[in-house]
């Protein structure tokens, strides 16, 4: 939700017609500069949000092909964690946010193109090329 | 009535228990994912957008069994996903009906009809399955011609075999009240038990953020879908909840109600939204700031939600935790909940074409007509 929705009262939200919504950043591709301890926090807040996997390079150099789903957010780094699965191993790990030298938004964005205009659009074309049994299907496992 | 009798008496006698005892946060139903995978790709759904390891992971049956142990919720939905892809679904299926658990296997229906020989009909078991509406409402929401004729004839086989059956059906802005009142006719003339229904809700997940109802639209079009009901539609919900989705309750969220548990943990602080994950049903109790969700909150993450996940736990808890509550209920399983101003909704209300038209997003704010 947009941060339009916390300049209305109660009962502005009650009276709300349409919703509005998140306005998800493109993050595919990014690698962000971290200078500040506000960066870091900042570029793993997004990467918590974020559909796809991101790599992170670690300070001893090791690097880490993650989706990431957890975090917690303490007073300090050293307090700070985020939790991933890796593609090749089966459990959960953590790394500190101590330990992490730079993160990049490798993987794909799992959600970007998925808009109900996109099929819509897509929908209209195959319908006027006389395709029958249209369908969406869902993304390859491999 | 569309619940049965001891399913009911298990949930009224588990919230009693709770109340008398004085636990304040306890679960009702437990929102357990066994895995993300899914064979639709409906535009928009937030649920399944995932790398391939994700979608490939699953939880084992032990994993299932010990989360429903823990939490100790009397219900279960199993969503997902589709639970039928899991290789393992028939043996914790199996094992939520011995330990007792009423089970709500939440299924898009395109392998059900094939696999219905391996589960056995049982009080503890009902399918829920996905439909949006009409034929080509169905098709069109999620993203698939052809979809709501392989879920009819599920749905039929289901229904001859004993099952406990149930539709599901999640409506957003555009939804054709006229259409969906047709469609309730159409589910009950299968001979499933009752619907299940529920407004869209723009969670942050949702790729899709355009085309989500207000608070304010979602009681309008409840009002006129769900006012002058036909004696032959059964809901398998709280009549409290369909109430507060027609504007005549007021509720806040429970969102410790319906816990989601799934390969990440315990999810904060609802199925819906993600912020972060427990290790423990007692830690996710203890752990999330609840304080911070639900409308009353003022966090704009919760501004328009509505959905069962939130507020149909308070409906249940109101219903069976107080003799007023209770009588409410009555009324309500019985009420056709007669109502000229919603006839007129109704006949205001343009036909539509014959798919879902999504209608341009209006001005954010403004006067509620309900």
């Amino acid at each position: 939700m947009t941060a339009e929705v916390q300049k209305y009262t109660l009962a502005q939200v009650e009276a709300l017609e349409v919703a509005p919504g998140t306005e998800h950043e493109n993050l595919e591709g990014w690698h962000p500069t971290l200078v500040t301890e506000d960066d870091l926090r900042d570029a793993l807040a997004k990467a918590l949000d974020y559909r796809g996997d991101v790599t992170l390079t670690l300070k001893s150099g090791e690097r880490i092909e993650a989706f990431i789903f957890n975090c917690k957010s303490g007073p300090t780094l050293a307090d700070s964690w985020v939790q991933y699965y890796t593609p090749t191993a089966p459990e959960k790990r953590k790394v500190g946010y101590a330990e992490i030298a730079s993160i990049e938004f490798t993987g794909k964005d799992r959600a970007a193109g998925k808009h109900w205009e996109d099929w819509v659009k897509k929908y209209n074309e195959r319908k006027a090329a006389g395709e029958t049994n249209i369908a969406l299907a869902p993304d390859a496992l491999e | 009535m569309a619940v049965p009798i001891s399913q009911m008496g298990t949930v009224a006698s588990y919230v009693l228990k709770k109340r008398f005892t004085g636990v304040k946060r306890y679960p009702l139903v437990l929102m357990l994912e066994p895995l993300f995978r899914c064979s639709l790709a409906c535009a928009g759904c937030g649920k399944v957008q995932y790398p391939p390891h994700i979608l490939k992971k699953q939880l084992t049956p032990e994993e299932c069994f010990s989360a429903v142990e823990e939490c100790g919720a009397p219900m279960v939905s199993i969503p997902g996903g589709e639970p039928l892809l899991h290789p393992q679904i028939v043996e914790i299926v199996n094992g939520l009906v011995a330990r007792k658990k009423y089970i709500y296997l939440c299924t898009n229906a395109l392998e059900l009809k094939k696999r219905l020989p391996e589960f056995t009909p049982s009080k503890y078991l009902t399918f829920s399955v996905h439909l949006d509406g009409q034929r080509e409402h169905h098709d069109y929401s999620v993203c698939r011609e052809g979809g709501y004729e392989i879920a009819v004839e599920a749905i039929q086989e289901a229904v001859r075999r004993g099952f406990r059956v149930t539709t599901n059906a999640t409506f957003f802005d555009g939804a054709d009240p006229n259409s969906v009142r047709a469609f309730f006719d159409e589910v009950m003339g299968m001979g499933v038990e009752g619907v299940v229904l529920s407004p869209g809700y723009s969670y942050d997940k949702a790729p899709d953020q355009t085309h989500f109802m207000g608070r304010a639209r979602v009681r309008r079009l409840f009002r006129a879908i769900l006012s002058n009901r036909k004696p032959t539609w059964k809901f398998n919900m709280s009549p409290l909840f369909l109430e507060f989705l027609m504007g005549d309750r007021n509720y806040e969220c429970t969102p410790w109600g319906m816990p989601a548990y799934n390969i990440f943990g315990w999810q904060k602080p609802c199925y819906l939204l993600q912020e972060g994950y427990a290790d423990s049903y007692k830690e996710l109790l203890e752990t999330t700031s609840w304080e911070n969700y639900g409308v009353a909150s003022g966090n704009p993450k919760c501004a328009n939600c509505m959905v069962s996940c939130g507020y149909e736990t308070t409906a249940v808890i109101d219903g069976f935790g107080s003799l007023k509550g209770f009588m409410a209920m009555v009324r309500g399983t019985f009420s056709s909940y007669r109502d000229e101003q919603a006839l007129k909704l109704l006949n205001e209300t343009a036909p539509h074409g014959n798919l879902v038209q999504i209608t341009e997003p209006e001005q954010a704010l403004e006067e509620t007509r309900a």
